[in-house]
């Protein structure tokens, strides 16, 4: 599904954020990305969603080479990836079910998929009552749900977290940790860079830990450190 | 194409909702390119109306013989002969000493003692000669031939007055074009500046509609339409200004004697609908420009 091979990613001719990476990973694989802050994870995702060119080495995502990807068929790319952050990048003016809706309008699916789909992930999600709220009447973890539900209402192969729980208190961690685990069930494959050590040592998968840009470690079923 | 009546939607919402957000820079740039495509809409109807009047001038354009009061008859004939046979020539009208009388009673009406003083037999009689070609050079030239004929006393052409006109209209064209590509280009800066601030304000959207994937052209699209819809309606007020002074100046030319002389400078029906026609599509362009410029400098993948 991804595989990197000698991937070197160098900003402004100096920091060197990705160093020779190779890595592989499966389609359905549940993938945790760890190391302290700057050794490379969150450049690692951006190179998979294009938002980067990458210096040196290939990156295939989904059978497509990136460095021969034009850049007009990059939005068909991310079509394929769900992306889920920290700050969950929710619109304030719109509903749960308008920001939802907004990511399956603006790749122009037709109306009668979305009045289906948006309802069934916001139950999926849990905020079937929520669909009216607006994101500043939701607490974090709500917030955060709605999130996903944006990432993967399109039924993407691969979604992307970054530190999705880095703002959440524990409990509400453990509530997203076990929708990305559902969703992984469905055969999505899951890459999410952590800090957080609880989650990572309970969940036992694949752990990739990166120092400096580099792959240090990369266990089956590990733990953060 | 399910998903076509949708999206047109999506576009008409989001086109709105950024109009209404810029209420004042968007009349700003409205008027800014009203008055730039109303300048273009006056410089084509101007030239229209030049080009009409000269026209008409020009295919009546005639040069005028005039002979010695006491010219001997045959000489008179001969010459007749000779404009008539002469091959750049197409017709000649002779006027009589008694016709000329006539036509100095018609002007001279509120002067009868300047009239009392000039007799029938002073007058010259004249041949009035139309040419094939209506160009300067050849009324020069052939005026020229017949001016040393004996019995000739003089040969008047228009062509200093065309010309003059002619020149007039021309630098007046090129100012008031100058002019409309320098607010055209204002017009420009300032939509591509309102589809700046439009697309930092709507950063947050633009940045999640990539990462779900939107295309560039989808993205850019309602920007686009926006300025466009700028550049349409300045271009309407715009089309209207000019079509108002049009008619103001025609009426004006109408009424007044001294302006008299302008009232061959007119245009044509369906010479006001091209220019107003191009005024609009005028502005149209200037928005879109302006848009697009904007839409894809700050829109990097």
């Amino acid at each position: 599904m991804i595989r990197l091979d000698n991937v070197t990613k160098i900003y402004k001719g100096e920091t060197r954020a990705v160093d020779g990476v190779t890595l592989n990973i499966e389609k359905g694989e549940f993938v945790f990305l760890v190391g302290e802050s700057g050794s490379g994870k969150s450049t690692m995702l951006r190179l998979l969603t294009a938002e980067e060119p990458v210096t040196g080495g290939q990156v295939h995502v989904a059978g497509k080479d990136l460095s021969r990807l034009s850049s007009w068929r990059v939005p068909y790319l991310r079509r394929n990836i769900g992306s889920v952050f920290q700050d969950f990048k929710l619109l304030p003016q719109k509903t749960v079910y308008e920001n939802v809706a907004f990511a399956l309008e603006v790749i122009g699916r037709p109306r009668n998929i979305i009045t289906t789909q948006v309802p069934a992930i916001l139950e999926l999600v849990g905020l079937s009552n929520k669909q009216k709220s607006f994101p500043d009447e939701l607490s974090g973890g709500e917030q955060q749900r709605v999130s996903i539900a944006r990432a993967f209402v399109n039924r993407p192969l691969i979604l992307l977290a970054d530190e999705p729980t880095g703002n959440l208190d524990p409990n509400t961690a453990q509530e997203i940790m076990r929708l990305l685990d559902r969703i992984n069930r469905t055969g999505t494959t899951v890459i999410m860079a952590t800090h957080d050590q609880t989650i990572v040592d309970q969940m036992r998968r694949r752990v990739v830990a990166l120092r400096a840009g580099q792959v240090v470690r990369d266990e089956q079923q590990g733990v953060y450190a | 194409m399910a998903g076509f009546l949708g999206r047109a939607g999506y576009f008409a919402r989001e086109t709105w909702l950024n109009v209404r957000r810029n209420l004042t820079l968007t009349v700003a740039a409205i008027l800014t390119v009203a008055v730039g495509v109303m300048l273009v809409g006056l410089g084509l109807m101007a030239r229209y109306a030049s080009t009409n009047a000269l026209g008409r001038w020009q295919g009546g354009v005639q040069f005028e013989i005039f002979m010695e009061p006491d010219i001997a008859g045959g000489q008179t004939d001969a010459l007749g002969e000779e404009l008539r046979n002469h091959p750049d020539i197409e017709r000649i009208q002779y006027v009589t000493q008694d016709q000329a009388f006539a036509l100095l009673e018609e002007m001279l009406v509120d002067e009868p003692e300047l009239l009392a003083e000039i007799s029938v037999e002073s007058l010259p009689p004249s041949y009035r000669v139309v040419p094939r070609l209506a160009e300067g050079e050849i009324i020069e030239s052939l005026a020229a031939q017949f001016r040393q004929r004996p019995g000739v006393y003089s040969v008047e052409t228009g062509r200093q007055q065309v010309d003059a006109i002619r020149e007039w209209f021309n630098s007046f064209r090129w100012i008031v074009l100058l002019m409309s590509i320098v607010l055209a280009a204002a017009s420009a800066m300032l939509i591509f500046n309102m589809i700046r601030v439009a697309m930092f304000a709507r950063r947050r959207e633009i940045e999640v509609m990539k990462l779900v994937g939107a295309t560039n052209s989808f993205i850019r699209l309602p920007f686009i339409l926006e300025g466009m819809l700028h550049g349409l309606a300045g271009g309407l007020v715009g089309a209207a200004a000019a079509g108002a002074l049009r008619n103001h100046v025609e009426e004006l030319f109408g009424r007044s004697e001294i302006l008299a002389f302008f009232r061959s400078f007119t245009v044509t029906s369906g010479q006001f609908t091209t220019a107003t026609v191009a005024t609009v599509l005028m502005g149209v362009i200037v928005g879109a420009l302006g848009s697009a410029f904007a839409a894809g400098r700050f829109l990097d993948v």
